[in-house]
């Protein structure tokens, strides 16, 4: 039980037309895990981390979520209320925080345990508050996201992914589109995470926490795992050009 | 005669066809309404064979005058009235306030489709994926984000639609409905008297005025979120 991976994928390729972005990706996630996943724009590293949770549906391998295989039948998943299922089981961060804009901030976080897990709404206000709580934003939680900033915004989307009870969460690039003076507030949220041991699988381009922070690092090339491993070994002495390379350029 | 005195004497009539173009009106929009959504869904959504079946429907609709439908339901229903008659159709095809309702309906629903699938497909994309991934249904979805969304945007298009409706409703008179105009044409024919049609257009003036007040209050109360912006902006 606890060797079991909290989600492994095997195998996942993925073609957008003639390009193809993933060329059999493989990944294991354990139970407090945190996972960075670098790579160059155009790498696959957004499209793999879809995969994950089926926004895309990889062309080919296997996804292993709560101990469930996704089935796969003619390119799709065979089963949309398996795949609904088990998306529950796994947080996403966007990249533009993708907040429900009609509803309010406590609305949002409340949304997922009152419509999908039907928990009783007084039950879920209280968890949505205590989460508002840990991401620092009670005071603002009658607001609506347009009037928060980016930082806020994303903190806010976090506490929504928590609110679900997700065995990991997938965090898309969750810095990127945010004002440099505000990344650091999220940073230091999700660095939170991490130490409290949730497993977190994150596309980012923050050097920082994917040495300091993640337990793993996985470097993707061209659609391929290039390298992957321990963060203070890869950075100290990366194995393939690719990724030498890659962290000059980013420094 | 004074347009007062006309108003003394055939004001309850006038009350009576208000009655009437509000029913006309408030029923040709709600039944549009009711399958409007889910056509909308089809033709933003749907393949195909759902477009290939709509298109032509969508086109007729918008590209042929009401009066054309409404007289093609009226008249034409007549012209196969054995065969309705075989299928029972016909107590509803003979009365012409059922024909004026059918067309208004079948018409409005053509613009209703349009104007909602342009909300649908202006509903944020990254708000739909948030909710696929937090693993709500189709349904939920549905219900919880793409919808409110499409309406809040279609929403002062889907008003201006019932208001030209309210006002093409009229035509219903041509098939003697007595609606506003149809009872303004009856007293203008009665008493000669062109206060008569006057009081029509106050009448449909007076019912635009209200509804547009009540719509852009209705639209205030849907739009909560865009409202703390507004209030913010004015700060």
């Amino acid at each position: 039980m606890t060797d079991r991976p909290v989600l492994l994928a095997e195998g996942i390729h993925k073609s957008f037309g003639d390009l193809h972005v993933l060329k059999g990706i493989d990944l294991t996630a354990r139970k407090g895990d945190v996972i960075s996943i670098l790579g160059s724009s155009g790498s696959g590293k957004s499209t793999f981390l879809r995969c994950l949770n089926f926004l895309e549906t990889p062309d080919a391998g296997r996804v292993v979520v709560h101990g469930e295989e996704i089935v796969l039948r003619n390119g799709r998943p065979a089963n949309t209320a398996q795949v609904e299922k088990l998306r529950r089981h796994l947080g996403m961060v966007f990249q533009q925080f993708n907040l429900w804009s009609h509803r309010t901030v406590l609305e949002n976080v409340m949304e997922g345990p009152v419509q999908v897990l039907k928990k009783p709404k007084a039950e879920a206000r209280d968890r949505a508050l205590a989460l508002l709580e840990r991401v620092g934003l009670t005071h603002r939680a009658d607001v609506y996201p347009a009037q928060l900033s980016g930082g806020q915004q994303q903190r806010v989307a976090i506490a929504r992914a928590l609110a679900m009870e997700p065995d990991a969460i997938l965090f898309d690039e969750p810095t990127s589109a945010l004002d440099p003076e505000l990344v650091g507030e999220v940073l230091k949220v999700m660095q939170a995470l991490a130490a409290e041991g949730r497993t977190m699988i994150v596309v980012t381009h923050e050097m920082g926490f994917a040495r300091n922070v993640s337990t793993e690092v996985v470097f993707m090339h061209q659609g391929q795992i290039c390298e992957q491993g321990e963060p203070a070994r890869m950075f100290a002495a990366p194995a393939t050009e690719a990724f030498a390379r890659f962290i000059s350029d980013t420094r | 005669m004074n347009p007062m005195d006309i108003l003394a004497v055939h004001g309850p009539r006038f009350l009576q066809g208000l009655g009437m173009t509000l029913l006309i009106t408030g029923l040709g929009a709600l039944i549009a309404g009711l399958f409007a959504p889910w056509l909308a869904l089809w033709r933003a959504q749907g393949g195909a064979v759902a477009q290939g079946m709509l298109r032509p429907y969508i086109s007729m609709m918008r590209g042929t005058p009401l009066l054309a439908q409404l007289f093609l339901i009226y008249y034409g229903s007549g012209q196969f009235r054995p065969e309705l008659q075989a299928m029972g159709l016909w107590p509803f095809f003979r009365e012409p306030l059922n024909c004026a309702i059918l067309a208004f309906a079948l018409n409005s629903t053509a613009y209703q489709t349009e104007i909602l699938r342009g909300g649908i497909m202006g509903v944020p994309r990254g708000e739909i994926e948030a909710a696929r991934a937090i693993g709500m249904t189709r349904w939920t979805l549905l219900r919880r984000v793409v919808f409110p969304h499409a309406y809040r945007i279609a929403w002062p298009a889907l008003g201006n639609e019932i208001i030209l409706l309210m006002k093409a409703s009229a035509l219903a008179s041509v098939v003697t409905v007595y609606d506003v105009m149809g009872v303004a044409r009856q007293v203008y024919q009665k008493t000669f008297d062109f206060s008569a049609l006057l009081w029509a257009a106050v009448i449909y003036l007076l019912v635009t005025g209200i509804f547009v007040t009540l719509w852009r209050q209705s639209e205030r109360w849907l739009s909560p979120h865009v409202l703390a912006m507004e209030k913010r902006a004015r700060r």
